[in-house]
Protein backbone atom coordinates (compact mmCIF):
# COMPACT_ATOMS: atom_id res chain seq x y z
CA UNK A 1 0.00 0.00 0.00
CA UNK A 2 2.61 2.76 1.12
CA UNK A 3 4.53 1.76 -2.34
CA UNK A 4 1.81 3.07 -4.48
CA UNK A 5 1.75 6.60 -2.55
CA UNK A 6 5.82 7.22 -2.58
CA UNK A 7 6.18 5.75 -6.41
CA UNK A 8 5.68 8.78 -8.77
CA UNK A 9 6.98 7.83 -11.52
CA UNK A 10 4.79 5.26 -12.00
CA UNK A 11 2.35 5.67 -15.16
CA UNK A 12 -1.34 6.25 -14.00
CA UNK A 13 -2.70 3.67 -16.25
CA UNK A 14 -0.57 0.47 -15.14
CA UNK A 15 -1.52 -0.85 -11.70
CA UNK A 16 0.93 -0.57 -9.06
CA UNK A 17 2.95 -3.96 -8.76
CA UNK A 18 2.88 -5.01 -5.00
CA UNK A 19 -1.12 -4.01 -4.42
CA UNK A 20 -1.92 -6.04 -8.11
CA UNK A 21 0.25 -9.47 -7.14
CA UNK A 22 -1.16 -9.50 -3.80
CA UNK A 23 -5.10 -9.56 -5.25
CA UNK A 24 -4.12 -11.49 -7.61
CA UNK A 25 -2.38 -13.97 -5.14
CA UNK A 26 -6.11 -14.11 -3.46
CA UNK A 27 -7.67 -14.85 -6.81
CA UNK A 28 -6.19 -17.43 -7.73
CA UNK A 29 -6.74 -19.02 -4.12
CA UNK A 30 -10.02 -21.39 -3.97
CA UNK A 31 -13.27 -19.60 -2.64
CA UNK A 32 -14.57 -20.69 0.66
CA UNK A 33 -16.38 -23.71 -1.45
CA UNK A 34 -13.17 -24.94 -2.89
CA UNK A 35 -11.71 -24.16 0.55
CA UNK A 36 -13.70 -26.87 2.35
CA UNK A 37 -12.67 -28.91 -0.92
CA UNK A 38 -9.28 -29.00 -0.46
CA UNK A 39 -9.57 -29.35 3.41
CA UNK A 40 -11.76 -32.63 2.89
CA UNK A 41 -9.68 -34.06 0.28
CA UNK A 42 -6.12 -33.27 1.78
CA UNK A 43 -8.03 -35.21 5.36
CA UNK A 44 -9.55 -38.19 3.85
CA UNK A 45 -5.86 -38.88 1.75
CA UNK A 46 -3.96 -37.96 5.38
CA UNK A 47 -5.87 -40.47 6.60
CA UNK A 48 -5.44 -43.13 4.50
CA UNK A 49 -1.79 -42.55 4.27
CA UNK A 50 -1.58 -42.39 7.99
CA UNK A 51 -3.84 -45.48 9.38
CA UNK A 52 -0.97 -48.03 8.09
CA UNK A 53 1.01 -46.65 10.82
CA UNK A 54 -1.53 -46.12 13.47
CA UNK A 55 -2.09 -49.53 12.52
CA UNK A 56 1.15 -50.69 13.35
CA UNK A 57 1.73 -48.78 16.54
CA UNK A 58 -1.83 -50.09 17.76
CA UNK A 59 -1.29 -54.22 16.60
CA UNK A 60 1.77 -54.27 17.80
CA UNK A 61 0.21 -53.55 21.39
CA UNK A 62 -2.29 -55.96 21.49
CA UNK A 63 -2.16 -59.85 22.20
CA UNK A 64 -1.45 -62.12 19.27
CA UNK A 65 -5.09 -63.28 18.56
CA UNK A 66 -6.51 -59.94 18.17
CA UNK A 67 -6.26 -58.98 13.91
CA UNK A 68 -9.61 -58.17 13.48
CA UNK A 69 -10.84 -54.79 11.35
CA UNK A 70 -12.09 -52.93 13.05
CA UNK A 71 -12.26 -54.34 16.85
CA UNK A 72 -8.66 -54.52 17.26
CA UNK A 73 -7.91 -51.25 16.52
CA UNK A 74 -8.84 -49.30 20.01
CA UNK A 75 -5.15 -47.92 21.06
CA UNK A 76 -6.32 -49.60 25.04
CA UNK A 77 -5.61 -51.99 27.09
CA UNK A 78 -1.94 -51.84 26.25
CA UNK A 79 -0.17 -55.76 25.77
CA UNK A 80 3.77 -55.55 25.81
CA UNK A 81 3.92 -58.98 25.26
CA UNK A 82 4.90 -58.75 21.53
CA UNK A 83 7.73 -56.20 22.58
CA UNK A 84 8.48 -59.07 25.26
CA UNK A 85 8.84 -61.27 23.16
CA UNK A 86 10.69 -59.48 20.44
CA UNK A 87 13.22 -58.29 22.52
CA UNK A 88 13.73 -61.81 24.38
CA UNK A 89 14.08 -64.07 21.77
CA UNK A 90 14.68 -62.38 18.46
CA UNK A 91 18.06 -61.53 17.49
CA UNK A 92 16.66 -57.91 16.94
CA UNK A 93 19.14 -56.16 18.64
CA UNK A 94 22.16 -57.77 16.42
CA UNK A 95 19.92 -56.52 13.60
CA UNK A 96 19.57 -53.02 14.21
CA UNK A 97 23.23 -53.41 15.42
CA UNK A 98 23.99 -54.39 11.29
CA UNK A 99 21.84 -52.23 10.00
CA UNK A 100 23.10 -48.80 11.80
CA UNK A 101 27.22 -50.18 11.13
CA UNK A 102 26.13 -50.74 6.75
CA UNK A 103 24.03 -47.36 7.37
CA UNK A 104 26.47 -45.36 9.26
CA UNK A 105 29.92 -46.25 7.61
CA UNK A 106 28.40 -46.45 4.22
CA UNK A 107 27.36 -43.05 4.64
CA UNK A 108 31.04 -41.63 5.75
CA UNK A 109 32.36 -43.44 2.95
CA UNK A 110 30.25 -42.54 0.13
CA UNK A 111 29.97 -38.71 0.96
CA UNK A 112 34.52 -38.83 1.64
CA UNK A 113 34.82 -40.67 -1.86
CA UNK A 114 31.97 -38.40 -4.11
CA UNK A 115 33.11 -35.04 -2.42
CA UNK A 116 37.05 -36.32 -3.25
CA UNK A 117 36.26 -37.87 -6.85
CA UNK A 118 33.30 -35.15 -7.04
CA UNK A 119 36.16 -31.96 -6.49
CA UNK A 120 38.80 -33.51 -8.53
CA UNK A 121 36.35 -33.65 -12.13
CA UNK A 122 35.29 -30.25 -10.97
CA UNK A 123 38.09 -28.03 -10.58
CA UNK A 124 40.83 -30.18 -11.31
CA UNK A 125 42.35 -30.78 -15.06
CA UNK A 126 44.13 -34.41 -15.68
CA UNK A 127 44.26 -36.80 -18.28
CA UNK A 128 41.34 -39.56 -18.60
CA UNK A 129 38.97 -37.11 -16.72
CA UNK A 130 36.09 -36.61 -19.36
CA UNK A 131 36.28 -40.66 -20.04
CA UNK A 132 36.02 -41.12 -16.67
CA UNK A 133 33.35 -38.42 -15.71
CA UNK A 134 31.61 -40.06 -18.81
CA UNK A 135 31.86 -43.79 -17.70
CA UNK A 136 30.61 -43.11 -14.46
CA UNK A 137 27.44 -41.53 -15.89
CA UNK A 138 26.92 -44.19 -18.30
CA UNK A 139 26.58 -46.44 -15.36
CA UNK A 140 24.07 -45.03 -13.88
CA UNK A 141 21.55 -46.08 -16.48
CA UNK A 142 22.55 -49.81 -16.14
CA UNK A 143 19.77 -51.49 -13.84
CA UNK A 144 21.52 -52.61 -10.51
CA UNK A 145 20.15 -55.98 -11.28
CA UNK A 146 22.13 -56.44 -13.69
CA UNK A 147 25.47 -56.12 -11.74
CA UNK A 148 23.71 -57.61 -8.39
CA UNK A 149 25.33 -61.53 -9.68
CA UNK A 150 28.80 -60.75 -10.79
CA UNK A 151 29.30 -58.67 -8.18
CA UNK A 152 27.72 -61.42 -5.78
CA UNK A 153 30.46 -63.82 -7.34
CA UNK A 154 33.32 -61.31 -6.73
CA UNK A 155 32.38 -60.84 -3.10
CA UNK A 156 32.07 -64.80 -2.97
CA UNK A 157 35.36 -65.22 -4.30
CA UNK A 158 37.60 -63.37 -2.02
CA UNK A 159 35.57 -64.26 0.95
CA UNK A 160 33.15 -61.28 1.84
CA UNK A 161 29.97 -63.71 1.88
CA UNK A 162 28.83 -63.20 5.86
CA UNK A 163 31.04 -60.26 6.75
CA UNK A 164 30.69 -56.30 7.27
CA UNK A 165 33.27 -55.31 4.72
CA UNK A 166 31.53 -57.84 2.26
CA UNK A 167 28.11 -56.34 2.87
CA UNK A 168 29.06 -52.66 2.54
CA UNK A 169 32.15 -52.37 0.04
CA UNK A 170 30.20 -53.03 -3.45
CA UNK A 171 27.66 -50.63 -2.74
CA UNK A 172 30.28 -47.52 -2.03
CA UNK A 173 30.45 -47.25 -5.84
CA UNK A 174 28.00 -44.81 -6.27
CA UNK A 175 27.89 -42.69 -9.33
CA UNK A 176 25.00 -40.66 -8.88
CA UNK A 177 26.62 -39.28 -5.38
CA UNK A 178 29.89 -38.72 -7.37
CA UNK A 179 27.64 -36.80 -9.93
CA UNK A 180 25.60 -34.73 -7.86
CA UNK A 181 29.08 -33.23 -5.80
CA UNK A 182 30.73 -32.56 -9.06
CA UNK A 183 27.78 -30.57 -9.90
CA UNK A 184 27.59 -28.69 -6.83
CA UNK A 185 31.50 -28.27 -6.70
CA UNK A 186 31.30 -26.56 -10.30
CA UNK A 187 28.78 -23.87 -8.86
CA UNK A 188 31.39 -22.54 -6.26
CA UNK A 189 33.38 -19.97 -7.17
CA UNK A 190 37.39 -20.30 -8.64
CA UNK A 191 38.34 -17.68 -6.99
CA UNK A 192 38.04 -19.59 -3.82
CA UNK A 193 40.08 -21.79 -4.11
CA UNK A 194 42.78 -19.42 -6.36
CA UNK A 195 43.19 -17.32 -2.74
CA UNK A 196 44.21 -20.30 -1.06
CA UNK A 197 46.49 -21.78 -3.18
CA UNK A 198 48.56 -18.85 -3.11
CA UNK A 199 48.96 -18.77 0.68
CA UNK A 200 50.21 -22.30 0.17
CA UNK A 201 47.85 -24.38 1.63
CA UNK A 202 48.37 -28.13 0.81
CA UNK A 203 46.21 -29.89 -1.43
CA UNK A 204 45.14 -32.05 0.99
CA UNK A 205 44.47 -29.25 3.78
CA UNK A 206 42.71 -27.15 0.76
CA UNK A 207 39.90 -29.99 0.36
CA UNK A 208 39.77 -30.29 4.53
CA UNK A 209 39.54 -26.67 5.39
CA UNK A 210 38.04 -24.91 2.38
CA UNK A 211 35.91 -27.47 0.03
CA UNK A 212 34.39 -29.71 2.76
CA UNK A 213 33.31 -26.47 4.48
CA UNK A 214 31.38 -25.38 1.62
CA UNK A 215 29.96 -28.80 0.67
CA UNK A 216 27.68 -29.05 4.15
CA UNK A 217 24.57 -28.30 2.50
CA UNK A 218 24.78 -31.23 -0.17
CA UNK A 219 26.69 -33.29 1.83
CA UNK A 220 23.69 -32.72 4.84
CA UNK A 221 21.21 -33.65 1.80
CA UNK A 222 22.84 -36.39 0.08
CA UNK A 223 24.04 -37.79 3.34
CA UNK A 224 20.37 -38.58 4.49
CA UNK A 225 19.08 -40.17 0.64
CA UNK A 226 22.48 -42.57 1.07
CA UNK A 227 21.46 -43.54 4.83
CA UNK A 228 18.49 -43.43 3.82
CA UNK A 229 18.68 -46.03 0.91
CA UNK A 230 20.77 -48.23 2.89
CA UNK A 231 18.65 -48.73 6.03
CA UNK A 232 15.92 -49.43 4.04
CA UNK A 233 17.89 -51.97 1.81
CA UNK A 234 16.50 -55.83 1.40
CA UNK A 235 18.25 -57.21 -1.76
CA UNK A 236 21.97 -56.75 -1.43
CA UNK A 237 22.13 -57.51 2.51
CA UNK A 238 19.49 -60.66 2.03
CA UNK A 239 22.33 -61.92 -0.59
CA UNK A 240 25.53 -60.78 1.33
CA UNK A 241 24.07 -61.79 5.01
CA UNK A 242 22.97 -65.43 4.71
CA UNK A 243 24.07 -66.20 8.35
CA UNK A 244 21.31 -65.03 11.16
CA UNK A 245 24.11 -63.20 12.80
CA UNK A 246 24.92 -60.97 9.65
CA UNK A 247 20.67 -60.10 8.93
CA UNK A 248 20.12 -56.15 8.88
CA UNK A 249 16.50 -54.98 9.75
CA UNK A 250 15.05 -55.52 6.73
CA UNK A 251 16.16 -58.87 6.05
CA UNK A 252 15.15 -60.05 9.52
CA UNK A 253 11.57 -59.04 9.43
CA UNK A 254 11.42 -60.22 5.97
CA UNK A 255 12.74 -63.52 7.44
CA UNK A 256 9.94 -63.74 10.50
CA UNK A 257 7.50 -63.01 7.70
CA UNK A 258 8.12 -66.76 6.32
CA UNK A 259 8.80 -68.55 9.65
CA UNK A 260 5.24 -67.39 10.40
CA UNK A 261 5.59 -65.67 13.70
CA UNK A 262 2.18 -63.95 14.88
CA UNK A 263 1.56 -60.56 13.21
CA UNK A 264 1.80 -58.80 16.79
CA UNK A 265 5.24 -59.59 17.04
CA UNK A 266 6.37 -58.43 13.13
CA UNK A 267 5.18 -55.44 14.04
CA UNK A 268 6.84 -55.07 17.60
CA UNK A 269 9.59 -55.28 15.13
CA UNK A 270 8.65 -53.46 12.66
CA UNK A 271 8.12 -50.26 15.14
CA UNK A 272 11.46 -51.19 16.19
CA UNK A 273 13.13 -50.53 12.80
CA UNK A 274 10.69 -47.40 11.70
CA UNK A 275 11.97 -45.71 15.25
CA UNK A 276 14.80 -44.43 14.04
CA UNK A 277 13.92 -43.44 10.52
CA UNK A 278 10.87 -41.61 11.94
CA UNK A 279 12.70 -39.56 14.38
CA UNK A 280 15.41 -39.32 11.24
CA UNK A 281 12.54 -37.65 9.35
CA UNK A 282 11.55 -35.64 11.89
CA UNK A 283 14.43 -33.51 12.76
CA UNK A 284 15.74 -33.34 9.18
CA UNK A 285 13.32 -33.43 7.43
CA UNK A 286 13.89 -30.11 4.78
CA UNK A 287 16.90 -32.40 3.63
CA UNK A 288 14.82 -35.25 2.65
CA UNK A 289 12.79 -32.81 0.66
CA UNK A 290 15.51 -31.37 -0.74
CA UNK A 291 16.96 -34.60 -1.69
CA UNK A 292 13.92 -35.03 -3.65
CA UNK A 293 14.32 -32.33 -6.03
CA UNK A 294 17.49 -32.59 -6.56
CA UNK A 295 16.49 -35.43 -8.15
CA UNK A 296 18.01 -38.24 -9.63
CA UNK A 297 18.51 -40.18 -6.70
CA UNK A 298 16.79 -43.21 -6.20
CA UNK A 299 13.57 -42.32 -4.29
CA UNK B 1 65.76 -10.70 -22.59
CA UNK B 2 61.87 -11.33 -23.17
CA UNK B 3 62.82 -14.96 -23.68
CA UNK B 4 64.51 -15.74 -21.23
CA UNK B 5 61.80 -14.17 -18.38
CA UNK B 6 59.28 -16.02 -20.29
CA UNK B 7 61.02 -19.36 -20.10
CA UNK B 8 61.10 -20.25 -16.24
CA UNK B 9 56.95 -18.81 -15.94
CA UNK B 10 56.10 -21.17 -18.38
CA UNK B 11 58.07 -23.92 -16.96
CA UNK B 12 56.79 -22.89 -13.28
CA UNK B 13 53.16 -22.98 -15.06
CA UNK B 14 53.87 -26.90 -16.52
CA UNK B 15 54.93 -27.90 -12.90
CA UNK B 16 52.28 -26.79 -10.99
CA UNK B 17 49.98 -28.29 -14.07
CA UNK B 18 51.41 -31.62 -13.36
CA UNK B 19 51.13 -31.17 -9.66
CA UNK B 20 47.54 -30.32 -10.11
CA UNK B 21 47.01 -33.41 -12.46
CA UNK B 22 48.51 -35.59 -10.08
CA UNK B 23 46.45 -34.34 -7.29
CA UNK B 24 43.04 -34.30 -9.58
CA UNK B 25 43.86 -38.14 -10.18
CA UNK B 26 44.79 -38.81 -6.49
CA UNK B 27 41.59 -37.44 -5.77
CA UNK B 28 39.44 -39.53 -8.12
CA UNK B 29 41.20 -42.50 -7.76
CA UNK B 30 39.33 -44.15 -4.89
CA UNK B 31 36.22 -44.12 -6.44
CA UNK B 32 37.14 -44.71 -9.48
CA UNK B 33 38.46 -48.00 -8.36
CA UNK B 34 35.45 -48.83 -6.46
CA UNK B 35 33.38 -48.31 -9.85
CA UNK B 36 35.60 -50.38 -12.09
CA UNK B 37 34.96 -52.99 -9.62
CA UNK B 38 31.62 -52.60 -8.66
CA UNK B 39 29.86 -51.05 -11.36
CA UNK B 40 31.67 -51.36 -14.78
CA UNK B 41 33.02 -54.49 -14.26
CA UNK B 42 29.87 -56.22 -13.14
CA UNK B 43 27.94 -54.93 -15.68
CA UNK B 44 30.07 -56.39 -18.41
CA UNK B 45 30.48 -59.43 -16.40
CA UNK B 46 26.89 -59.46 -16.35
CA UNK B 47 25.82 -59.11 -20.10
CA UNK B 48 29.10 -61.76 -20.68
CA UNK B 49 27.34 -64.35 -18.04
CA UNK B 50 24.11 -64.21 -19.70
CA UNK B 51 25.99 -66.50 -22.41
CA UNK B 52 27.11 -68.24 -20.34
CA UNK B 53 26.52 -72.06 -17.92
CA UNK B 54 27.72 -70.37 -14.26
CA UNK B 55 27.53 -72.28 -11.47
CA UNK B 56 29.08 -71.38 -7.74
CA UNK B 57 31.00 -74.18 -7.99
CA UNK B 58 32.85 -71.97 -10.12
CA UNK B 59 32.47 -74.50 -13.95
CA UNK B 60 32.06 -71.71 -16.11
CA UNK B 61 31.18 -73.14 -20.28
CA UNK B 62 30.53 -70.63 -22.76
CA UNK B 63 27.05 -71.83 -24.10
CA UNK B 64 26.18 -68.74 -26.75
CA UNK B 65 22.49 -68.73 -27.30
CA UNK B 66 21.37 -71.39 -25.07
CA UNK B 67 20.28 -69.32 -22.37
CA UNK B 68 18.37 -66.92 -24.56
CA UNK B 69 16.56 -70.05 -26.20
CA UNK B 70 16.13 -71.30 -22.37
CA UNK B 71 14.58 -68.08 -21.45
CA UNK B 72 12.08 -68.38 -24.69
CA UNK B 73 11.12 -71.68 -23.82
CA UNK B 74 10.63 -70.73 -19.88
CA UNK B 75 6.91 -70.09 -18.97
CA UNK B 76 8.14 -69.13 -15.68
CA UNK B 77 10.38 -66.39 -17.55
CA UNK B 78 7.31 -65.74 -19.68
CA UNK B 79 4.41 -65.71 -16.19
CA UNK B 80 7.51 -62.91 -14.71
CA UNK B 81 7.57 -60.91 -18.06
CA UNK B 82 3.64 -60.78 -17.62
CA UNK B 83 3.27 -59.92 -14.13
CA UNK B 84 6.01 -57.52 -14.29
CA UNK B 85 3.93 -55.49 -16.85
CA UNK B 86 0.67 -55.85 -15.36
CA UNK B 87 1.87 -54.66 -12.39
CA UNK B 88 3.71 -51.58 -14.27
CA UNK B 89 0.39 -50.73 -16.05
CA UNK B 90 -1.44 -50.42 -13.08
CA UNK B 91 0.75 -49.18 -11.02
CA UNK B 92 3.02 -46.24 -13.00
CA UNK B 93 -0.19 -44.06 -14.29
CA UNK B 94 -1.87 -44.62 -10.74
CA UNK B 95 1.10 -43.02 -8.77
CA UNK B 96 1.43 -40.36 -11.58
CA UNK B 97 -1.94 -39.24 -10.98
CA UNK B 98 -1.89 -39.30 -7.24
CA UNK B 99 1.65 -37.25 -7.11
CA UNK B 100 0.17 -34.63 -9.71
CA UNK B 101 -3.31 -34.40 -8.02
CA UNK B 102 -1.49 -33.79 -4.12
CA UNK B 103 0.89 -31.71 -5.51
CA UNK B 104 -2.20 -29.52 -7.14
CA UNK B 105 -4.10 -29.96 -3.44
CA UNK B 106 -1.12 -28.50 -1.35
CA UNK B 107 0.64 -26.11 -4.10
CA UNK B 108 -0.18 -22.99 -3.13
CA UNK B 109 0.32 -22.06 0.77
CA UNK B 110 -2.24 -22.39 3.52
CA UNK B 111 -2.92 -23.15 7.24
CA UNK B 112 -1.20 -26.54 7.59
CA UNK B 113 0.38 -27.12 4.35
CA UNK B 114 3.74 -28.08 6.17
CA UNK B 115 1.69 -30.83 7.87
CA UNK B 116 0.53 -32.43 4.92
CA UNK B 117 3.52 -32.22 2.69
CA UNK B 118 5.48 -34.49 5.57
CA UNK B 119 2.67 -36.90 5.83
CA UNK B 120 2.68 -37.32 2.22
CA UNK B 121 6.00 -37.95 2.05
CA UNK B 122 6.24 -39.95 5.50
CA UNK B 123 5.90 -43.45 3.52
CA UNK B 124 8.49 -43.03 1.13
CA UNK B 125 11.10 -43.06 3.71
CA UNK B 126 9.38 -46.12 5.37
CA UNK B 127 11.10 -49.75 4.51
CA UNK B 128 8.88 -51.35 1.98
CA UNK B 129 9.67 -54.41 4.22
CA UNK B 130 7.90 -52.80 6.62
CA UNK B 131 4.94 -51.41 4.58
CA UNK B 132 4.63 -55.02 3.31
CA UNK B 133 4.04 -56.57 6.85
CA UNK B 134 1.50 -54.21 7.96
CA UNK B 135 -0.47 -54.55 4.35
CA UNK B 136 -0.29 -57.88 4.41
CA UNK B 137 -2.93 -57.34 7.62
CA UNK B 138 -4.90 -54.55 5.66
CA UNK B 139 -5.27 -57.11 2.91
CA UNK B 140 -5.94 -60.13 4.99
CA UNK B 141 -9.12 -61.67 5.08
CA UNK B 142 -9.55 -60.03 8.92
CA UNK B 143 -8.26 -56.63 8.10
CA UNK B 144 -9.63 -53.40 7.01
CA UNK B 145 -9.94 -54.11 3.49
CA UNK B 146 -12.00 -57.20 3.01
CA UNK B 147 -13.94 -55.97 5.57
CA UNK B 148 -14.57 -52.77 3.85
CA UNK B 149 -15.62 -54.23 0.68
CA UNK B 150 -17.71 -57.21 3.04
CA UNK B 151 -19.79 -54.13 4.17
CA UNK B 152 -20.29 -52.71 0.75
CA UNK B 153 -21.60 -55.87 -0.18
CA UNK B 154 -18.76 -56.63 -2.21
CA UNK B 155 -16.93 -60.29 -2.30
CA UNK B 156 -14.56 -60.00 0.89
CA UNK B 157 -11.91 -62.84 0.39
CA UNK B 158 -8.34 -61.59 0.98
CA UNK B 159 -7.12 -59.82 -2.74
CA UNK B 160 -4.00 -61.63 -1.53
CA UNK B 161 -5.19 -65.04 -1.98
CA UNK B 162 -6.57 -64.16 -5.33
CA UNK B 163 -4.52 -65.05 -8.40
CA UNK B 164 -6.21 -62.05 -10.53
CA UNK B 165 -6.40 -59.37 -7.42
CA UNK B 166 -3.15 -60.16 -5.95
CA UNK B 167 -1.14 -57.84 -8.66
CA UNK B 168 -4.11 -54.53 -8.11
CA UNK B 169 -3.13 -54.92 -4.22
CA UNK B 170 0.63 -55.03 -4.85
CA UNK B 171 -0.16 -52.22 -6.96
CA UNK B 172 -2.03 -50.04 -4.86
CA UNK B 173 0.73 -51.04 -2.13
CA UNK B 174 3.22 -49.58 -4.30
CA UNK B 175 0.94 -46.30 -5.04
CA UNK B 176 0.62 -45.75 -1.55
CA UNK B 177 4.28 -45.96 -0.49
CA UNK B 178 5.49 -43.95 -3.20
CA UNK B 179 2.80 -40.68 -4.27
CA UNK B 180 4.68 -38.38 -1.89
CA UNK B 181 7.98 -38.82 -4.03
CA UNK B 182 6.42 -37.89 -7.36
CA UNK B 183 4.10 -35.01 -5.50
CA UNK B 184 7.42 -33.18 -4.47
CA UNK B 185 8.87 -33.56 -7.82
CA UNK B 186 5.45 -32.28 -9.59
CA UNK B 187 5.09 -29.46 -6.70
CA UNK B 188 9.06 -28.42 -7.22
CA UNK B 189 8.01 -27.67 -10.92
CA UNK B 190 4.79 -26.11 -10.21
CA UNK B 191 5.79 -23.54 -7.63
CA UNK B 192 8.51 -22.37 -10.90
CA UNK B 193 5.72 -21.45 -12.80
CA UNK B 194 5.02 -17.91 -13.48
CA UNK B 195 1.48 -16.82 -12.37
CA UNK B 196 1.10 -14.37 -14.99
CA UNK B 197 -0.78 -16.91 -17.48
CA UNK B 198 -3.09 -18.30 -14.64
CA UNK B 199 -3.86 -15.10 -13.69
CA UNK B 200 -4.36 -13.25 -16.82
CA UNK B 201 -6.67 -16.86 -17.71
CA UNK B 202 -8.46 -16.13 -14.41
CA UNK B 203 -9.21 -12.33 -15.38
CA UNK B 204 -10.60 -13.92 -18.70
CA UNK B 205 -12.63 -16.37 -16.47
CA UNK B 206 -11.55 -19.69 -17.01
CA UNK B 207 -12.26 -22.10 -14.72
CA UNK B 208 -10.09 -23.73 -12.57
CA UNK B 209 -10.43 -27.30 -14.74
CA UNK B 210 -10.01 -24.93 -18.06
CA UNK B 211 -6.46 -23.38 -16.24
CA UNK B 212 -5.21 -26.53 -15.28
CA UNK B 213 -5.74 -28.09 -18.84
CA UNK B 214 -4.78 -25.45 -20.87
CA UNK B 215 -2.02 -23.70 -18.82
CA UNK B 216 -0.40 -25.46 -16.16
CA UNK B 217 -0.74 -28.99 -17.86
CA UNK B 218 1.36 -28.21 -20.77
CA UNK B 219 4.10 -26.68 -18.41
CA UNK B 220 4.19 -29.79 -16.54
CA UNK B 221 4.53 -32.07 -19.47
CA UNK B 222 8.68 -32.49 -19.17
CA UNK B 223 8.22 -33.35 -15.54
CA UNK B 224 5.66 -35.65 -16.12
CA UNK B 225 7.43 -37.42 -18.83
CA UNK B 226 10.33 -37.56 -15.97
CA UNK B 227 8.17 -39.50 -13.70
CA UNK B 228 7.06 -41.90 -15.99
CA UNK B 229 10.42 -42.90 -17.09
CA UNK B 230 11.77 -43.23 -13.45
CA UNK B 231 8.40 -45.02 -12.15
CA UNK B 232 8.35 -47.47 -14.87
CA UNK B 233 12.04 -48.45 -14.90
CA UNK B 234 11.53 -48.76 -10.96
CA UNK B 235 8.97 -51.05 -11.56
CA UNK B 236 10.24 -53.22 -13.80
CA UNK B 237 12.23 -54.20 -10.94
CA UNK B 238 9.89 -54.24 -8.28
CA UNK B 239 11.20 -57.00 -5.77
CA UNK B 240 11.21 -55.74 -1.55
CA UNK B 241 7.39 -55.41 -1.94
CA UNK B 242 6.63 -58.69 -3.78
CA UNK B 243 9.42 -61.14 -1.56
CA UNK B 244 7.82 -59.66 1.88
CA UNK B 245 4.40 -59.29 1.07
CA UNK B 246 3.38 -62.54 -1.26
CA UNK B 247 6.56 -63.92 -2.05
CA UNK B 248 5.53 -64.14 -6.13
CA UNK B 249 2.20 -66.17 -4.78
CA UNK B 250 -0.36 -67.07 -4.94
CA UNK B 251 1.09 -69.90 -7.50
CA UNK B 252 3.37 -67.35 -8.93
CA UNK B 253 0.47 -64.63 -9.89
CA UNK B 254 2.83 -62.08 -8.56
CA UNK B 255 6.08 -63.39 -9.31
CA UNK B 256 7.92 -60.35 -11.01
CA UNK B 257 11.27 -60.23 -12.95
CA UNK B 258 13.62 -59.47 -10.23
CA UNK B 259 11.97 -62.94 -7.95
CA UNK B 260 12.88 -64.60 -10.65
CA UNK B 261 16.47 -63.51 -11.36
CA UNK B 262 16.91 -63.62 -7.09
CA UNK B 263 15.45 -67.61 -7.16
CA UNK B 264 17.27 -68.50 -10.09
CA UNK B 265 20.54 -67.09 -9.29
CA UNK B 266 20.58 -67.46 -5.00
CA UNK B 267 17.80 -70.40 -4.44
CA UNK B 268 18.75 -72.80 -7.47
CA UNK B 269 22.69 -70.95 -8.14
CA UNK B 270 22.14 -70.96 -11.78
CA UNK B 271 23.91 -67.79 -12.24
CA UNK B 272 24.29 -67.86 -16.16
CA UNK B 273 20.82 -68.24 -16.24
CA UNK B 274 19.64 -65.23 -13.65
CA UNK B 275 22.71 -63.41 -15.50
CA UNK B 276 19.77 -63.40 -19.12
CA UNK B 277 16.86 -62.47 -16.96
CA UNK B 278 19.55 -59.47 -15.48
CA UNK B 279 19.91 -58.84 -19.35
CA UNK B 280 16.27 -59.04 -20.62
CA UNK B 281 15.75 -56.35 -17.92
CA UNK B 282 17.97 -54.24 -19.14
CA UNK B 283 17.54 -54.62 -22.52
CA UNK B 284 13.34 -53.44 -21.38
CA UNK B 285 15.22 -50.15 -19.35
CA UNK B 286 16.73 -49.65 -22.61
CA UNK B 287 13.88 -49.41 -24.74
CA UNK B 288 12.15 -46.82 -22.13
CA UNK B 289 15.27 -44.81 -22.32
CA UNK B 290 14.94 -45.10 -26.36
CA UNK B 291 11.14 -43.66 -26.49
CA UNK B 292 12.26 -41.26 -24.19
CA UNK B 293 14.87 -39.82 -26.19
CA UNK B 294 12.42 -40.39 -28.96
CA UNK B 295 10.06 -38.43 -27.56
CA UNK B 296 12.25 -35.51 -26.02
CA UNK B 297 13.82 -35.39 -29.87
CA UNK B 298 9.70 -34.90 -31.34
CA UNK B 299 9.06 -32.17 -29.07
CA UNK B 300 12.39 -30.31 -29.71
Amino acid sequence: MTTTTTAPTSAPSTPPPPTRRRRSYRALQPGPGGTVLRYVLLTVASVVTLFPFYAMVVLSLKPAAAVEFPGSLLPWPVNLDAYATVLDSRSILRWLLNTTIYSVVSVVAVLALAAMAGYAFAKKRFPGRETMFWSFLAMVMVPYHVTLIPTFILIAKVGGVDTYWGLILPTLANAQAVFLMRQFIQGLPDELFEAAKIDGASEWRMFVRIVLPLCKPILATLGVFVFLWHWNDLLWPLIIGQSGDMRTLTVGIASLQQEQVPLNVMLAGSVVAFVPIFAAYLVGQRYFTEGVTMSGIKG
Amino acid sequence: MAVSAQLPARRARRVIARREARWGLLFVLPAFLLFLAFRFGPAIAGLVLGFMEYTIGGDAEWTGLDNARRLADDPVFWQSLRVTVVYTVLYVPLTVAASVGLALLVRRGFRGVGFFRSVFFLPVVTSLVLVATIFSWVFSSAGPWSRILGWLGLPDDSWLASSTLVLPALALVGVWSHFGYGMLIVLARLQDLPREQEEAALTDGAGPWQRFRWIVLPQLKPVLFFLLVIETTASFQVFDLVYAMTGGGPARASYTLVMALYDQGFKYFDLGYASAIGAALFAMTLVVALIQRLALGRDK
